[in-house]
């Protein structure tokens, strides 16, 4: 179905796939979330989501077994027809072109409002974009490489947020389970967003060597992400207290900015500036599966050319409408609403469809 | 496609270009050291700016600033006109706050841009001063450091030795907004020399009570910092009543080599109860008791813990009195009594006045020193 030589992934690249993608900004203000909804009972909640997180991207593999040799989108035109394919293709490559821009812009904006203050919004979005341009229009298996690379390079970032915490105050996290259930459910509605990303694996399944682990695999890349999701909030839970952590837009950045060596002040620039490579696995791939899906449209291997007019279509954007925090807050609602239908929902409707399916036509060759 | 992707590349060397507008040279910018603020007899606000000179040539090391302004960035127009440099606040590393400001409640907001602008740093030590602010920030020190070095070392030394509370902006920030703790802050005064003179306590709404002096505030700081320990040099200088002769005057102290604090909380009768046990083993430093050290080691045991029992009786009575709680006795309430807590947690300070706080001391001396007595 799709020509799969010399862009297969490892299980490796397959798992850090899903979890750059997982682990983008969400995180610097994961833990005021979380709090504003749970108090510091938020963690559990993120123990939650993560459930559910990983049974919805269990069901996709599920799926996608069915047809292991092709895409979402193949697979869509197999159950649905051509047309029913094509204008899945068109909402999935619409999804995943909102999802990107909208992440796109927020990693320029926590960069402008955190490092370049007096840069402008357009300058920045240009800067990204050459990066951007470069990596994405190579094919799944670069990206694979380059998630796995920055993985490792940035995977001790995590550990400087223990730094803070012999400072901190674990009665803080005491009694666990404040005001029982409904506000830590409540607030899972925030936490399964943090793991939105999982959904690429509707495009990665046919690149994977060996099918039989995707599903370790996912499981994997959802724990790891659970586990520098808990960390980051119970740090934070810990070293504010409870009745302020509301008050900081992103405490994720404030626990950083206190960390001070005899030679470095104000780490959290330095950090930050690092941070930037783990957010550009989740923008890089995601606007991977969105030119991936509109060149499938016309039936094209090569995409590079959506692939840049998309860049030039965002920085046309943000040049005439710059976007606000606000805004960018307002949009960020936005996608995640759309997300359920498409990471939660769609899943499990396709799955059911899929059994039923199968069902059927297995009793038609009897 | 190839082409219009080169010309792609000398975007960013274009980009470049642009941040050259921005550079700042060391020299030509004031960068604030210590930041005042204090009220004049008016009750105007005053806002104080200390900054070190980088000129080689310059005489004075430092200069100093003052303006009646509304807000802190207010006072920056001032301070950007009469100042050669360009001002940052970015490296601002201690703050004095006048205690005529104390004196009134809700005076927090006057921060706000500090915490609001991620250029400032929230590692500032935020420091109380008895008297006028314009008495410390214009203060030279006699052994010609910079002011600011001298204050927080001042400040650090002190805490180190538990003598009095070291706090920067993001710890005021929890403890305000914290409802299960007050703030309180190092206090430093200046008579004919700088010197820190304890720790000052506020109320829930930011508004001065008290000091407590090094004495008490080496007392508060073990019951509040229970990560401290060990504590490598804290002498407690106990007088005893009778006092016979000029020389001879009863006293003992003891450096304190670890503390553990242990604080049970419990609801009963419609109040809170705790029970603070605290254990320490000490050295015994000097001694000028009519006691023979080997022998009476129960006795000398038992006359410092009831000593120190007494002393924290009189403390925690002070803390109850003043309907405050800068132990953060509030945070083990929540954490053990969440519902009884919860109903009272917007008046914190006035259901703690009505606890019931026993204190026990436990003491293992350690070491007696290298003398039995110098008795004759």
């Amino acid at each position: 179905m799709i020509n799969v030589e010399g862009k297969q992934i490892s299980l490796m690249q397959f798992i850090l796939l899903i979890h750059g993608v997982q682990m983008g900004v969400g995180i610097l203000t994961l833990p005021r979330e979380v709090a504003e909804k749970a108090g510091t009972d938020g963690w559990i909640s993120i123990i939650l989501g993560w459930i559910i997180s990983t049974v919805c991207s269990l069901l996709i593999i599920q799926i996608m077994q069915k047809q292991p040799n092709g895409t979402i989108l193949d697979l869509l035109s197999v159950y649905f027809g051509k047309w029913g394919g094509k204008i899945g293709a068109v909402i999935i490559a619409l999804y995943f072109a909102f999802f990107t821009f909208v992440m796109f812009t927020r990693e320029a904006l926590f960069i402008q409002a955190w490092i370049l203050p007096r840069t402008k919004f357009v300058f920045l979005i240009i800067l990204l974009s050459i990066p951007t341009y470069l990596l994405a229009r190579n094919n799944i298996q670069i990206l694979g490489r380059y998630s796995v690379t920055v993985f490792f390079m940035t995977i001790w970032t995590i550990f400087l947020f223990l730094i803070p915490m012999k400072e901190g105050q674990f009665l803080n996290l005491l009694p666990v389970i404040k005001e029982g259930w409904l506000p830590i459910m409540r607030a899972v509605k925030t936490t399964i967003f943090s793991y939105l990303g999982f959904e690429i694996v509707f495009f990665l399944y046919p690149f994977l060597q060996k099918k039989q682990s995707a599903s370790i695999g996912v499981v994997i890349a959802n724990t790891l992400t659970m586990f520098a999701y808990l960390i980051v909030t119970i740090v934070a839970f810990t070293f504010f207290s409870p009745d302020e952590i509301a008050k900081y837009n992103e405490p994720t950045i404030t626990i950083l900015k206190v960390i001070e060596f005899q030679f470095i002040e104000r780490l959290e620039v330095v950090l930050f500036s690092f941070y930037l490579f783990v957010m550009s696995t989740t923008v890089v791939p995601l606007m991977f599966m969105s030119v991936y899906s509109t060149s499938w449209i016309f039936g094209k291997e090569e995409h590079t050319k959506p692939l840049f007019w998309f860049l030039v279509i965002s920085i046309v954007y943000v040049f005439w409408f710059p976007p606000s925090m606000n805004i960018s807050t307002t949009l960020k609602k936005m996608v995640q609403e759309l997300s359920i239908f498409f990471a939660y929902a769609f899943p499990v409707c396709l799955w059911i469809y899929v059994h039923i399916h199968g069902l059927f036509k297995g009793r038609v060759s009897k | 496609m190839k082409r219009r992707f080169r010309l792609f590349l000398f975007i960013p060397f274009l980009l470049l270009l642009t941040s050259c507008n921005y550079q700042v040279p060391l020299e030509d910018t004031t960068i604030t050291f210590i930041l005042g603020i204090d009220l004049d007899d008016d009750d105007n606000l005053i806002f104080y700016e200390s900054s070190p000179v980088f000129n080689k040539g310059a005489k004075a090391q430092t200069e100093t600033y003052h303006t009646k302004a509304d807000t802190i960035r207010d006072s920056r127009k001032y301070f950007d006109s009469v100042t050669s440099g360009e001002v940052s606040g970015a490296k601002i590393q201690v703050l004095l706050l006048g205690k005529r400001i104390l004196e009134h409640e809700d005076w927090f907001p006057i921060l706000d841009t500090m915490y609001r602008n991620s250029n400032f740093s929230i590692n500032t030590r935020v420091v109380v001063v008895d008297g006028k602010v314009s008495d410390v920030i214009y203060y030279e020190p006699p052994s010609n450091a910079q002011l600011v070095m001298y204050l927080k070392s001042v400040i650090d030394k002190n805490y180190k030795r538990t003598r009095t509370e070291k706090v920067t902006l993001e710890e005021l920030h929890t403890s305000f907004y914290e409802k299960g703790l007050t703030p309180s802050l190092s206090h430093v005064k200046k008579d004919k020399k700088l010197k820190v003179i304890g720790t000052a306590l506020l109320n829930n709404r930011g508004k001065y009570v008290d000091t407590l002096d090094l004495r008490e505030s080496t007392l508060l700081l073990f019951i509040k910092h229970k990560k401290k320990h060990p504590i490598s040099y804290t002498s407690i200088t106990i007088p005893t009543k009778n006092e016979r002769g000029i020389f001879h005057k009863d006293d003992l102290s003891f450096t304190v080599q670890n503390v553990k604090t242990k604080i049970k909380t419990s609801y009963e009768l419609n109040k809170f109860k705790y029970d603070i046990d605290i254990s320490m083993s000490v050295v015994i430093l000097e001694s000028l008791l009519t006691i023979d050290m080997k022998s009476d080691e129960k006795k000398i045991r038992r006359i410092i813990e009831e000593r120190l029992e007494t002393e924290y009786k009189d403390l925690l009575k002070k803390i109850q009195d003043y309907k405050i709680d800068p132990i953060g006795l509030g945070l083990y309430a929540r954490a053990y009594q969440y519902n009884h807590y919860k109903k009272v947690e917007d008046n914190w300070g006035e259901a703690l006045s009505e606890a019931d706080i026993n204190v026990s001391v436990k003491l293992d001396i350690i070491g007696m020193g290298a003398i039995n007595d110098t008795r004759r």
